[in-house]
């Protein structure tokens, strides 16, 4: 069982250019990397691309880890995942080569913020559960799924505005119920 | 929105469009522009990021298959342990399109058994074993020049769904020649070409990653994963 202190210990000997402790880091969390892939493509060699990406993105900037305040799993995750939505948006011709890393290094909490989302952690589950069905499977699949306002307006055969507002009201429900 | 925000509930709200993605890239470049000078906006996409984390649960884990350990490492660490010589020849061959210096190896070539007493022992016998950096593909290949046979034994990795490993001869600075695609069972016994017989003490075996059914071009096409020297025995 690797733990999250584990975690952040390898990502620290990777920052200082230890494959060993790359090669460990890559045994540990592949496998739900891996998954967020998956979820999001759909598409087993899609997902083996962007794995592979996800892990050279992490070798690069993994000395940027330290300073960003987040959970060693959930920076992770949070390159998995735009890495695979990117993919996503490229192929489906939208084109955009976001930098993925400047998306996660500016969007890290303070520590204080980390101790605060862990003792909120799940709260958002419960937050969730009090929107509408709809509104939920929407935040869900965007989250889950990688799904654009432009994708949620055509899968609940909405025109794109409505999907905006209805989405917009529920983001700052969220909020309210998340800061209670 | 019909209704209005304040500023602070708009910035929250785009906050969390941003971090969930749902912004097309026109707005996520908007975005991000305002996200770089904005330290509050950066605190409230900070806060989604950590309010979402726990969704990440619904993520159910999937073992990639060890060919994508293979072939990040080959990509990242390269091949220390070959000359570069067949770096160099190997890139050449694959062509300019594929930029990434892929492939791993080792040569070790090793004594590993005596041929068995009843074998025919008139012609060369050949050792190679072809090898990824990270030992995640192994294949051993013992090619027996009384029969112009090699079997091939594959005792570590295994292709990718829809992929294929197809095994490469190469001889000093000709093209590599296909011995063909690497069957699912682990062991094969190739035919190698006449051509090839009786120059095999120099050549060098590779092992790359092409679509299933092997390369469409008879050329390497996909990343070069394993490399292997051949020794006479």
């Amino acid at each position: 069982m690797t733990t999250a202190a584990d975690i952040d210990h390898l990502i620290a000997r990777v920052a200082l250019g230890d494959r060993s402790a790359f090669s460990k880091l890559y045994d540990a969390t592949s496998a739900k990397l891996f998954g967020v892939a998956l979820r999001v493509l759909n598409n087993t060699a899609s997902a083996e691309d962007v794995l592979q990406e996800t892990f050279m993105k992490i070798w690069r900037y993994a000395d940027r880890y330290a300073s960003n305040g987040m959970s060693p799993m959930t920076w992770l995750i949070t390159i998995a995942r735009n890495t695979a939505i990117d993919r996503l948006r490229a192929t489906k011709q939208t084109s955009d080569i976001a930098d993925v890393e400047d998306r996660v290094a500016a969007s890290g909490p303070t520590p204080e913020q980390s101790a605060v989302a862990g003792s909120e952690a799940k709260r958002i589950v419960g937050c969730l559960d009090q929107l509408p069905d709809d509104r939920r499977a929407a935040v869900r699949g965007a989250y889950l799924q990688g799904e654009s306002y432009a994708d949620l307006a055509a899968q609940f055969d909405v025109p794109l505005n409505t999907m905006r507002t209805w989405l917009r009201r529920s983001l700052l429900a969220l909020r309210e119920c998340m800061t209670q | 929105m019909s209704e209005q925000l304040t500023p602070e509930d708009e910035n929250r709200v785009a906050a969390a469009e941003y971090t969930l993605r749902l912004m097309d890239a026109d707005e996520e470049r908007r975005f991000e522009a305002r996200l770089s000078e904005d330290q509050a906006l950066k605190q409230d996409v900070a806060e989604w990021v950590a309010h979402f984390a726990p969704l990440a649960d619904e993520y159910a884990p999937v073992k990639p298959p060890a060919a994508v350990k293979a072939r990040l490492t080959a990509n990242l660490f390269g091949a220390p342990d070959v000359p570069a010589s067949i770096w160099s020849r190997l890139g050449f061959w694959r062509g300019l399109s594929f930029a990434a210096t892929a492939a791993a190896a080792v040569l070790a070539v090793v004594l590993v058994t005596q041929p068995a007493p009843d074998a025919p022992v008139s012609g060369p016998f050949y050792l190679s074993e072809i090898a990824s950096e990270d030992d995640s593909l192994r294949v051993l290949a013992m090619f027996d020049g009384a029969t112009g046979g090699m079997r091939v034994t594959r005792t570590a990795g295994e292709a990718v769904a829809g992929r294929d490993f197809e095994l490469w001869a190469i001889v000093g600075d000709n093209a590599p020649v296909s011995l063909g695609v690497l069957t699912d069972g682990g062991v094969d016994t190739i035919a190698i070409p006449a051509s090839l017989q009786g120059a095999f003490g120099g050549v060098v075996l590779a092992i790359s990653d092409e679509p299933d059914g092997g390369s469409p071009t008879g050329a390497p096409t996909g990343a070069v994963l394993a490399v292997g020297q051949v020794s006479g025995v």
